[in-house]
């Protein structure tokens, strides 16, 4: 499938300062035992499915993440722990992006196919995404710490919508605002201007 | 359906460097282990399977290796092609030395510099099913046209970062990995470079029918029943198969006490009639993210040429399931599993040709 309708999205570039308390309001406390990049990656995944209106993704939906330098910072700290001893266990698990992608599953009450693509960037991300995806859609996020943070997600679903008037989109506008459509093919990333649905289709956010 | 072919395969494990001088090891019984001393108080010599090469210079070592078994692979056929980097360490060996920063962009354009290759790189990090999404992504861009060959290129290669992790998580065990073992007390890592060349374009020996992953968030270090057998389920669907179909499963089984006891209680549960089972874990060591290619490559290799992995240990008999002590009969099917942290229980499905 390559066109996806865009039913909810959080760009957050950076985040709220108050990001961490509204994770913890979402969740009903703050996040214990998760590294910094991941509750990022949670507060994002969780606004975005706010967005949507879906509290639980569907069963047959694709969890799909990339990230420029993912973990490096918990990996870092993990590094200096190795001078000396063993890294205590939490600190490893959390060097480990697959980490998120569990705590996502348990959130949102699904099991499925989930996937962290490292590098990149979000159009090879959702061309991976595009090609293995399914009806149920999918939860395509794109998380960083770096630089303030950047926590950006799209809940996406397959559309029927031509594509013959969507306009060219730079790699690097799969998260932006202003778009109601995705369309992504060997030619490259399309995108339809939102408040210009095609028939039949729109999105949210 | 287009089918998809494994078109070439290309392997260096602690068996031996090449598809055939592992299988040679294999068959021989050889157990090809290393210790590795780990710091600290609770620490102290752990079992290794290092891949047998020269380590004079960590990133000439990965060089030298991914050139080669992308080469025995057939990889130079089709540079521009797709190419899927499956990992969970990057190069954090070389990190650890001071010879590099952490960056994924830069070690997958490391990578692909090695290989001279012009087509698209992705990077998939999911844990020990890294190589096994790979093939599953893979399968995917080769369906959809956007592709008519991949190579899925697993690498695990030594670092300190992956073992002493493992050893925190109290995973390891001290001797030697019993999978399904009565003794069983956990798991033994090793290195591998893997390469498997799919392709819609040329034809193997093997093709890849489907496969599954599924992501459960309530074991996010360790394996669940339920999911196992959900995942069986959806790679037999997904493959147009039904369970009695399957003429063997290469599990996970690294030795690990929880892992090992869900895994055996999903198959049990998916399957009426169990399929005779087989674990490469205690001849080549766990290989993290490049597993899934690796055992593949190996496994595909023993059932042509009728070799078989040794188990010589005693069974769980509690686990209700047993590793088959030799190379079952006409095997067309057989389903190539394995199993995750962040809860990732991922299989596909190969067909003889």
């Amino acid at each position: 499938m390559s066109t996806f309708a865009i039913h909810g999205r959080c760009i957050a570039t950076p985040p709220p300062p108050d990001w961490r308390d509204q994770l913890a309001q979402r969740l009903g406390a703050r996040p214990r035992r998760i590294g910094a990049w991941a509750e990022l990656g949670l507060y994002g995944a969780l606004r975005c499915m706010a967005d949507a209106g879906e509290t639980v993704l569907q069963q047959d939906a694709q969890i799909w993440l990339g990230s420029r330098r993912g973990t490096h910072a918990a990996t870092a700290a993990v590094l200096e722990q190795l001078r000396d001893d063993l890294p205590m266990p939490l600190a490893f698990l959390q060097t480990q992006p697959s980490q998120l992608l569990a705590l996502l599953a348990a959130q949102l009450e699904w099991k499925g196919h989930a996937c962290f693509v490292a590098g990149g960037d979000p159009q090879g991300l959702l061309h991976l995404a595009a090609a293995q995806g399914s009806d149920g859609g999918i939860l395509l996020g794109w998380v960083d710490d770096m630089d303030g943070g950047s926590t950006n997600w799209l809940r996406l679903r397959p559309s029927a919508a031509a594509a013959g008037n969507l306009v060219p989109l730079a790699s690097d506008k799969v998260f932006s605002q202003g778009h109601s459509l995705l369309h992504i093919d060997a030619m490259g990333l399309r995108g339809c201007p939102a408040g210009q649905a095609n028939l039949g289709e729109s999105g949210a956010g | 359906m287009t089918p998809v072919h494994i078109a070439g395969r290309g392997l260096a494990c602690s068996l031996g460097l090449g598809v055939e001088q592992a299988l040679a090891s294999l068959s021989q019984g050889a157990l090809n282990t290393t210790q590795v001393t780990l710091p600290g108080a609770m620490a102290g010599d752990y079992p290794y399977h290092a891949i047998p090469f020269n380590r004079s210079d960590w990133n000439e070592c990965a060089r030298e290796l991914v050139q080669r078994v992308a080469a025995e692979a057939g990889a130079q056929q089709i540079r521009d092609g797709a190419l899927l980097i499956a990992t969970s360490s990057f190069d954090i060996g070389a990190v650890e030395r001071g010879a590099t920063q952490m960056d994924y962009q830069a070690f997958a354009d490391k990578v692909a510099a090695w290989l001279d290759w012009s087509g698209p790189v992705h990077l998939v990090n999911t844990a020990c099913t890294s190589s096994l999404n790979a093939l599953l992504t893979a399968q995917a861009l080769l369906r959809s046209g956007a592709a008519t060959d991949v190579l899925v290129l697993g690498i695990e290669l030594d670092n300190r970062l992956t073992l002493c992790g493992f050893a925190a998580l109290q995973l390891l065990s001290r001797t030697t990995s019993k999978p399904f073992g009565a003794q069983r007390d956990g798991l033994v890592l090793g290195e591998a470079v893997a390469a498997l060349w799919l392709s819609t374009r040329e034809t193997g020996r093997w093709r890849l029918l489907g496969g599954a992953n599924v992501v459960d968030g309530m074991q996010p270090t360790g394996a669940a029943a339920t999911a196992v057998s959900e995942m069986c389920r959806q790679a037999l669907s997904d493959s147009g198969l039904a369970a009695g179909s399957i003429d063997l499963i290469k599990v996970q089984a690294a030795g690990s006490p929880g892992n090992d006891e869900a895994e055996a209680q999903g198959l049990r549960a998916a399957f009426d009639i169990v399929p005779p089972l087989v674990s490469l874990k205690a001849a080549m060591g766990h290989a993290m993210g490049a597993s899934g290619a690796a055992e593949i490559a190996l496994l595909t290799a023993c059932l042509e040429q009728d070799a078989w992995p040794r188990y010589s240990y005693e069974s769980d008999p509690e686990l209700g399931v047993t590793l088959a002590a030799a190379p079952p009969k006409n095997v067309n099917r057989m389903m190539a599993t394995i199993l995750g942290f962040g809860g990732s229980h991922a299989t596909v499905v190969v067909e003889r040709v």
